[in-house]
C-alpha cells in the first residue's frame, strides 16, 4: 500500500514537474467564454508559416537552369503568397523512422502566407531599395531561373538567401517587432478582452502565444538537451520529438523550427544557453498572463512581461548574431581555400556560405531598433553579393532588375571583411558560442605562450 | 587576498616561471655538480657555498624578496590593463591581410604541420631574444630607461629572486616588449600558415624555453660563476658572462645584454666572455643610492626621470630663447 502512494505520488511530481516546463497548456481566463475548449494555448498560423518557410527553401533549389522556371517560379509564389488550395507539405516530411504527422498546410492551419506577414521596411543592405516583400519576391524570380537555386555568374545561393531572409523578416519581425512589441505597448488591446471576436482566448494570451509560435520551439524543448532539441529538426531524434508517443512527429509542437534550432546548435556546443533562456522566457511571461485570469494585466504583470520580452529581445537577436558570426567564419576559411585551390565545388560552398551570412545579416536588420551604424557596416562588410573569381561583384541592380556588377576589393581585402564581421558581432551583440571564430586559433596559441606581465629583468 | 597568495605561490610551481621549483632545484644540482666536478669543492663545502647565507640573506637579497612581493601587487592591478600579445597579434593579422600578399606565399600553404609548429617555436624563441637584447642595451644607454634598469643593478648579491628585482614601470615596458615581438610573430605564421601554427612544448613550455630553464637559467643571478666554452659562449650567454654584466668594474660595462642567446651581443659587438674572477663586485656606482631601501628603489627612478625631464625642458626653453632673438 505504501509503495502504491510512493508510486502515485512520483508519477504525480513527475507530470507535474513536466507539465511546469511545456508551452502547451493553459486554461481558458477569457471571461464569459462559454465554449467547449480546455486549452488558450494557440499558435498553429505560426507553424503553418515555418512550414511554408521550410517548403519554399526547397522549392527554390529545384529550377533546373531555365526551362522550368515559371512553373517552379509560380510554385514558389504559392508558398509565399498563399493559395486557396491545400498546399503539400514539401519540408519537412517524413524521413524513415522519423514520421511526420501532417502533410499539407490545412492539416495546420488554413489561409496563411509569408507575404503578408513579411517586414516592410527597406532592405538597405540588399540591391535595389526593395521592402522586405518585394526583396523575397525578387529572389524567388531569380531562384526559378538558375539550377539548383544557384548562380554562378553573381554566386547567389537563392535557397540560402530566401530561407535565412525570410526567417528574420518574417518570424523575428513579426515577434519581436509586432507580437511582443506593439501588442503588448500601452494602448493596445488589453488581457480582458478576447483576442477577436468569437475566439476563446485573451488578447495578450493569444499575442504572447504566437511570438512563441514564431520562435519556433517544440512546447516541451525546456526539457530535452540541446543536442535533442537540435537532432529533432535534423530528423534524428524520434524519441526526443515524440513527447506524447504517438509515433508520429506533430509539427504544431513536435518540431523545432527556424530560429529555436539554430539557438539549439550553439548552445549544443556548451557555450550558451540562448534555446532555454529564450523559450523559459516565453513559458514564464505566458503564465503571467494566465495569472491574470481574464482581468486586465496590472502594472506589475505588466513589468514583468516587459522584463521576460528584454530576455527575448536580446537573446534572439543575438542567436541570429552567432549565426553571423558563425558563416563569416565559414566564409574566410572557403577563401582560404580557393586561394589554394579552384574548384567548382568549392566555388558553390563559398557561395552557399555567403548566403547564409548575407541572409542572417540581412535578418539581424529586421528586429525591433534600428540597428543604424551597425547596420551600415555590416553590409559593407557582407558586400552586395560575393566577390567572385573573376575579381567582380555585384553592386546593384538596373531598373529592369538585371544584376550590375563592378570589380571587386581584392580577396585578402575581402578575407579581412569577414574578420571585421565577427569582430562586430562580438562588440555590438556579444556573441560567446562563437562557431568559426577565425581568431580562436590564435588567441588560444596566445595563451599558450603564456604572458608576459611578471616584471622580470633577464 | 587569497589572489595574492595564489599568484605568488603560482610563481613556483608552473613550469612556464623561471623560479619555479623543479628549475630551481636542477640549478642547485648543476651548481653542486660545478663546484665538485670542476671546481673541485668537497661536496659539504659545495653545499655551503651554494646556500651561503651572506649571499642568499644579505640586505641586497631582502629587498629582492620585498620587490618581488610589491612587483606582484601592482602586476595584479595593472596587468588587466596592459596590452597583451593577443591584441597585437589580432592588430598586425589584420594588417597583413590588407596586403596583397597572399598569392606570393600560397606555395608555402603545403608545408607540413610539424614542420611549421618546429619553425614557428624557434622564430617565436630567437626573436623574442632579439628583442630582450634590444631592449636591455636601450635600458643601458637611454638615460631615462637606465634610471628605471639601474635598481635592478643595485644588486650586490645575485639570487634567482633578482631577477624580479626591476623597477614596476620597467616592468610594464618589459610587457610590452613582449607583446610586441610575440604578437608579431603569432600572426606572421598565423598570416602565412593558418591553424597550422603550433608551439612545441615540453610541460606545457616552449621547449626552447623549457631547456633554457632546465639548463639552469636561475644561476644566471646567482653567485655560482658557471662558464662555457669559449665556441659556446658566443652561442649561449653563461652565468658567468651575464654576472660580468652585473660587475662594477668598468670593463665590463655595456657588455652580455643577452638573455638566452649570446650571438646578439656577439653580432652587435658586446660580448664578453667569462673571465677567472674570484670576488667580482657587483653593483652601481651612484653614492645617493641606497640599494636596500625599498623607498629608493622605488621612487628614487621617478625623481630622476623628472629630473632629467626638467633638464630637457630647460634646455628646450633657453634654445628656443636664442632663435627667438
Amino acid at each position: 500500500m505504501k509503495k502504491l502512494i510512493v508510486m502515485i505520488v512520483a508519477v504525480f511530481v513527475v507530470t507535474e514537474v513536466a507539465a511546469h516546463h511545456f508551452y502547451s497548456k493553459f486554461p481558458i481566463t477569457l471571461k464569459g467564454y462559454t465554449g467547449d475548449k480546455t486549452n488558450s494555448v494557440s499558435y498553429s498560423g505560426q507553424i503553418a508559416r515555418h512550414v511554408l518557410h521550410d517548403s519554399l527553401k526547397k522549392l527554390a533549389g529545384k529550377g533546373d537552369g531555365g526551362s522550368n522556371a515559371a512553373e517552379i517560379e509560380a510554385q514558389m509564389m504559392k508558398y509565399f503568397k498563399g493559395s486557396k488550395e491545400d498546399l503539400d507539405i514539401i519540408a519537412p516530411k517524413t524521413k524513415g523512422d522519423f514520421k511526420i504527422k501532417q502533410t499539407t498546410l490545412n492539416q495546420i492551419s488554413k489561409g496563411k502566407n509569408l507575404s503578408g506577414k513579411t517586414y516592410k521596411g527597406v532592405i538597405n543592405g540588399w540591391p535595389g531599395q526593395m521592402t522586405g516583400p518585394e526583396v523575397i519576391e525578387f529572389m524567388i524570380k531569380k531562384a526559378a531561373q538558375t539550377k539548383g537555386g544557384f548562380d554562378p555568374a553573381t554566386g547567389y545561393n537563392y535557397p540560402q538567401l530566401i530561407s535565412k531572409f525570410a526567417m528574420g523578416a518574417v518570424f523575428y519581425n513579426q515577434a519581436v517587432d509586432n507580437y511582443l512589441d506593439e501588442k503588448m505597448a500601452p494602448g493596445s488591446k488589453t488581457n480582458d478582452k478576447p483576442y477577436k471576436d468569437g475566439a476563446y482566448y485573451t488578447y495578450k494570451e493569444h499575442a504572447w502565444d504566437e511570438a512563441f509560435g514564431y520562435w519556433g520551439a517544440v512546447s516541451h524543448g525546456l526539457g530535452l538537451s540541446a543536442k535533442q532539441n537540435y537532432d529533432i529538426t535534423k530528423m534524428k531524434d524520434m524519441a526526443a520529438a515524440d513527447q506524447n508517443k504517438d509515433g508520429v512527429v506533430d509539427l504544431k509542437s513536435e518540431y523545432n523550427f527556424a530560429h529555436a534550432y539554430y539557438a539549439s546548435s550553439f548552445d549544443k556546443g556548451g557555450k550558451t544557453n540562448y534555446y532555454n533562456t529564450v523559450t523559459q522566457a516565453f513559458l514564464d511571461g505566458r503564465k503571467i498572463i494566465a495569472g491574470a485570469k481574464g482581468e486586465k494585466l496590472s502594472s506589475s504583470e505588466k513589468a514583468a512581461l516587459q522584463g521576460h520580452i528584454a530576455v527575448i529581445n536580446a537573446n534572439w537577436e543575438k542567436v541570429i548574431a552567432e549565426s553571423v558570426f558563425k558563416y563569416a567564419g565559414s566564409v574566410y576559411k572557403d577563401i582560404v581555400k580557393l586561394e589554394e585551390n579552384y574548384s567548382d565545388k568549392a566555388f558553390s560552398t563559398y557561395a552557399k556560405h555567403w548566403g547564409e551570412l548575407k541572409g542572417f545579416a540581412l535578418a539581424l536588420q529586421t528586429g525591433k531598433s534600428n540597428l543604424g551604424e551597425t547596420a551600415v557596416k555590416l553590409n559593407r562588410l557582407t558586400g552586395m553579393g560575393p566577390v567572385l573569381m573573376n575579381a567582380s561583384q555585384v553592386t546593384g541592380v538596373d531598373s529592369a532588375g538585371n544584376y550590375i556588377k563592378e570589380e571587386a576589393q581584392s580577396w585578402g581585402e575581402f578575407k579581412l571583411h569577414m574578420l571585421k564581421i565577427q569582430k562586430l558581432m562580438v562588440e555590438k551583440f556579444g556573441v560567446k558560442a562563437k562557431g568559426n571564430d577565425m581568431l580562436a586559433d590564435m588567441s588560444s596559441l596566445a595563451s599558450k605562450v603564456g604572458s608576459s606581465d611578471s616584471a622580470e629583468n633577464d | 587576498m587569497l589572489e595574492y597568495i595564489g599568484d605568488i605561490f603560482h610563481h613556483f610551481v608552473d613550469p612556464k616561471k623561471r623560479v619555479f621549483l623543479g628549475y630551481i632545484a636542477l640549478s642547485v644540482l648543476i651548481a653542486l655538480l660545478w663546484l665538485v666536478f670542476i671546481r673541485k669543492k668537497g661536496l659539504k663545502s659545495a653545499i655551503f657555498k651554494v646556500f651561503d647565507k651572506k649571499i642568499l640573506l644579505s640586505g641586497s637579497a631582502i629587498s629582492d624578496y620585498k620587490m618581488f612581493l610589491i612587483n606582484r601587487v601592482l602586476m595584479l592591478v595593472l596587468s588587466p590593463y596592459l596590452l597583451t600579445q593577443l591584441a597585437v597579434a589580432t592588430f598586425f593579422y589584420y594588417s597583413l591581410l590588407s596586403i596583397p600578399l597572399s598569392g606570393l606565399i600560397s606555395f608555402l600553404s603545403d608545408t607540413p604541420t610539424f614542420v611549421v609548429a618546429v619553425l614557428f617555436t624557434f622564430v617565436f624563441f630567437t626573436f623574442d631574444d632579439f628583442t630582450k637584447y634590444w631592449v636591455h642595451r636601450w635600458m643601458h644607454k637611454w638615460p631615462v630607461l637606465w634610471a628605471l634598469h639601474k635598481v635592478h643593478h643595485s644588486a650586490e648579491t645575485l639570487n634567482p629572486i633578482t631577477v624580479y628585482r626591476t623597477h614596476p614601470l620597467e616592468g610594464i615596458l618589459f610587457s610590452l616588449r613582449g607583446a610586441f615581438s610575440q604578437g608579431t610573430v603569432i600572426s606572421t605564421f598565423f598570416f602565412i600558415f593558418g591553424d597550422k601554427v603550433d608551439l612545441v612544448t615540453i610541460l606545457g613550455v616552449n621547449f626552447l624555453v623549457f631547456s633554457f630553464h632546465v639548463a639552469g637559467s636561475n644561476l644566471r643571478h646567482s653567485h655560482i660563476d658557471i662558464k662555457y666554452w669559449v665556441w659556446l659562449e658566443k652561442i649561449l650567454i653563461s652565468p658567468a658572462q651575464h654576472q660580468l654584466h652585473h660587475s662594477l668594474d668598468e670593463r665590463h660595462y655595456d657588455k652580455n645584454f643577452g638573455a638566452a642567446l649570446a650571438i646578439w651581443d656577439w653580432i652587435f659587438g658586446s660580448l664578453h666572455h667569462s673571465e677567472d674572477i674570484d670576488n667580482l663586485i657587483l653593483g652601481v656606482e651612484d653614492n645617493d643610492f641606497n640599494p636596500t631601501s625599498i623607498t629608493e628603489l622605488y621612487l628614487k627612478p621617478l625623481k630622476e626621470i623628472s629630473d632629467i625631464a626638467a633638464e630637457s625642458l630647460s634646455s628646450f626653453k633657453s634654445l628656443n630663447k636664442i632663435f627667438k632673438i
